[in-house]
C-alpha cells in the first residue's frame, strides 16, 4: 500500500469515528494511521514470562494507544504467527521458558515475517548481540521508561512507513 | 479526617522507604504511569509482584531441599524473582537476589540457604511496609493520589 501524504492521513484520522487517538495527538497519529492498517490502532505483541514486566509494558503500550497482546513464551508467539496473526511490533524478553527470545526472533524471521518490527528487551546488556544477530530491529535494556518506549516506537513505525 | 497530617505521613513514609534502601527510582517510574484511567495501577502491580514472588519463594525453597540440587533451575527461579522485584523498584530484594545468584554460581548450598532466609525476611518486611503505604494512600482517596502530590 502506497504511503499517503501525512496531511491526508491527518484528515482521515480526524474523520474516523471509532478512533481512540485524540485530535491533539494528530501528528503522532498521522504516523500511526499511515501504517499498513489505516484507521486502526497499531498492534503490538509482548512476549514476556515475568508477569509484572508484562503488565507494565502492556500498560505503557495502552497509554501510547497500541492494541497489545501478551504471551508467556516464544512458542506461544510462534503459534500466533502460524495462525496468521499479524502485528506491527513485537517485544521479546531474552530469558523465557520453552524458547529463548533470540531463538524466537530467528524463527519469526524464518517464517517470512520480515516486515514486523522486533524489539529485544533484557536486563542483560550482553543480549543485544544475540537479538540483533537473530534479526531483531532494536534492543532496549530493561527497565524501559515510557519516554524511551514512545521515542523508539515513533522511529520504528516511521522507518516502517518509509520502507512501505 | 486530617488530610494534611495524612499527606505528611505518606510523604514521610515514602522518603523513609527510599532512604532505607527498600525502594529505588523504578518505584517513582511506576507511579508516573498511574493516571485517572488506572488510579490503582501501582498497588495492583505491587500486589501482583507479591503474589508471584511468594510462589517463587516456595519453589526456590523446595528446589533447595531437593537432592541433588538443580542450581540451573534455582538460578532461573531467582532470575525471575529478581526481574520482577527490579520492575517495582524493590532495591533490597534485588540486591539479595544478586547474592543468591552468586551463591548459585559457586554451587554454594549453604550460601543459597542463608540468602533465601534473608530474601524471605526482606520480602515480608517490604510487603508490610507497602501495605501500610497503600493503606494510607487509600485513606486520602483518589483525587489526592495524583503522583506529583507525593514528590
Amino acid at each position: 500500500m502506497a504511503l499517503r501524504p501525512w496531511y491526508a492521513a491527518l484528515k482521515e484520522a480526524a474523520n474516523y469515528q471509532e478512533r481512540k487517538i485524540h485530535v491533539h495527538h494528530h501528528l503522532k497519529s498521522s504516523i500511526f494511521m499511515a501504517s499498513r492498517n489505516q484507521g486502526s490502532a497499531p498492534r503490538a505483541l509482548v512476549v514476556e514470562d515475568i508477569k509484572v514486566d508484562c503488565v507494565i509494558l502492556m500498560h505503557m503500550l495502552h497509554k501510547l494507544n497500541y492494541v497489545a497482546t501478551a504471551v508467556e513464551n516464544g512458542k506461544e508467539a510462534i503459534d500466533l504467527f502460524v495462525e496468521g496473526k499479524t502485528f506491527d511490533i513485537v517485544f521479546l524478553d531474552k530469558d523465557m521458558p520453552i524458547m529463548l527470545g533470540p531463538k524466537t526472533v530467528a524463527k519469526i524471521r524464518a517464517m517470512g515475517a520480515t516486515k514486523v518490527k522486533i524489539v529485544g528487551v533484557s536486563t542483560d546488556f550482553g543480549a543485544r548481540e544475540a537479538f540483533m544477530q537473530a534479526g531483531a530491529d532494536v534492543f532496549v535494556p530493561k527497565l524501559m521508561k515510557l519516554e524511551t518506549l514512545e521515542a523508539m516506537l515513533q522511529v520504528v513505525i516511521s522507518k516502517k512507513n518509509m520502507s512501505s | 479526617m486530617d488530610y494534611t497530617n495524612l499527606r505528611r505521613q505518606i510523604i514521610s513514609m515514602k522518603k523513609s522507604l527510599f532512604d532505607q534502601g527498600y525502594l529505588d527510582e523504578q518505584f517513582n517510574q511506576l507511579e508516573e504511569l498511574q493516571d485517572d484511567s488506572s488510579p490503582n495501577f501501582v498497588e495492583e502491580v505491587v500486589a501482583l509482584f507479591f503474589k508471584d514472588s511468594s510462589r517463587l519463594l516456595t519453589n526456590i525453597e523446595q528446589a533447595l531441599e531437593k537432592y541433588p540440587q538443580d542450581f540451573y533451575r534455582l538460578d532461573s527461579l531467582v532470575h525471575q524473582f529478581k526481574g520482577s522485584g527490579s520492575s517495582i523498584g524493590a532495591l533490597r530484594m534485588k540486591n539479595e537476589c544478586s547474592m543468591f545468584k552468586a551463591h548459585c554460581n559457586d554451587r554454594n548450598l549453604e550460601g543459597c540457604r542463608r540468602s533465601l532466609q534473608k530474601m524471605k525476611r526482606e520480602h515480608a518486611t517490604l510487603k508490610q511496609k507497602l501495605e501500610t503505604y497503600f493503606h494510607l494512600l487509600r485513606q486520602v482517596g483518589p483525587p489526592e493520589r495524583a503522583v506529583n502530590s507525593w514528590k
